[in-house]
């Protein structure tokens, strides 16, 4: 019964089968990242699209499911890109505000972090939150950007993302650093903002 | 602050990290005394975790389990009908 089953998982669909078997799946996957359903649904038709056209060099080394996944992640990470890209082109003051500016010479802060108040929970479910957050992901620079999408909102191993983007762990360590600086005043400025400002240490 | 302790600017770095990789211990000796001096410090890791757990793939998990989001019905049919239509034009 089993083997069965494992043979009917692995061995591949027809095509016309997709949608039904593993529409849903991948809308989940990506409406929980990208959290807009109509980009959602634009991504998953351009996914399966782009499966069609390459469905002949589909070994059938993964599971479909792997393999569709797989196919879905770029087309995240090239939907965030394309944010990117927009911001970029509206927004002049990119990483305005890098890690050496947060700081004096001594090393010792110079723009203060305000404290939040934050429910992480509760956060997450109000939608203008989430606006904010995306506004910030997007005015990242896009090397920032990728390093921190496919760490985040992919969930990808350092050691992974270092291999996509071609470079040593150390700069990649870099690029998170720089892209959580950048991310967390952004939010500061953009939402904590009303919080009291604190002078004193 | 004296010279022979991290300062912030080193600090923030090495928390940064430490949400990628191990540091070692005297990195994290360092970090835990700053720490506990360093109001502003404290208040960065808090927030890196905060934006962590927004942010981090262990939240979207959660949400992926929800069997309730399904594909739109016109979604659907749109891409079922775009793929035929894909796959008439190759053969």
């Amino acid at each position: 019964m089993n083997d069965i089953r494992s043979i009917s998982e692995k061995s591949p669909v027809n095509p016309d089968k997709w949608v039904g078997r593993y529409g849903d799946y991948l809308y989940r996957y990506t409406l929980v990242r990208v959290r807009d359903v109509a980009a959602a649904e634009d991504i998953v038709q351009e996914t399966f699209l782009a499966a069609l056209n390459s469905y002949k060099n589909y070994q059938g080394r993964s599971s479909e499911k792997t393999w569709l996944t797989g196919i879905l992640k770029h087309k995240i990470i090239d939907y965030f890109r394309n944010k990117t890209k927009e911001a970029l082109y509206h927004d002049t003051n990119t990483l305005s505000f890098a890690p050496e500016d947060f700081f004096n010479r001594k090393g010792q802060w110079k723009i203060k972090p305000v404290k939040w108040n934050a429910d992480p929970q509760k956060l997450i479910e109000q939608q203008e939150f989430m606006k904010v957050l995306h506004d910030c992901l997007s005015q990242l620079s896009q090397r920032h950007a990728n390093a921190f999408i496919l760490r985040k909102i992919i969930g990808e191993k350092v050691k992974e993302i270092c291999k996509t983007l071609d470079i040593t762990p150390t700069n990649c360590w870099v690029i998170l650093y720089r892209a959580r600086m950048y991310l967390r005043r952004c939010l500061e400025k953009s939402w904590f903002a009303d919080e009291t400002y604190e002078e004193t240490s | 602050m004296n010279h022979w302790m991290f300062n912030c600017r080193k600090v923030t770095r090495m928390v940064s990290d430490s949400l990628d990789h191990k540091l070692p211990l005297y990195q994290r000796f360092g970090i835990r005394i700053h720490l506990m001096m360093c109001k502003f410090c404290s208040r960065y890791r808090n927030q890196l975790l905060l934006m962590r757990k927004i942010i981090g793939p262990k939240m979207m998990d959660k949400k992926e389990t929800d069997l309730s989001i399904k594909l739109s019905s016109k979604a659907r049919e749109r891409i079922k009908r775009l793929m035929q239509n894909s796959r008439n034009e190759v053969s």
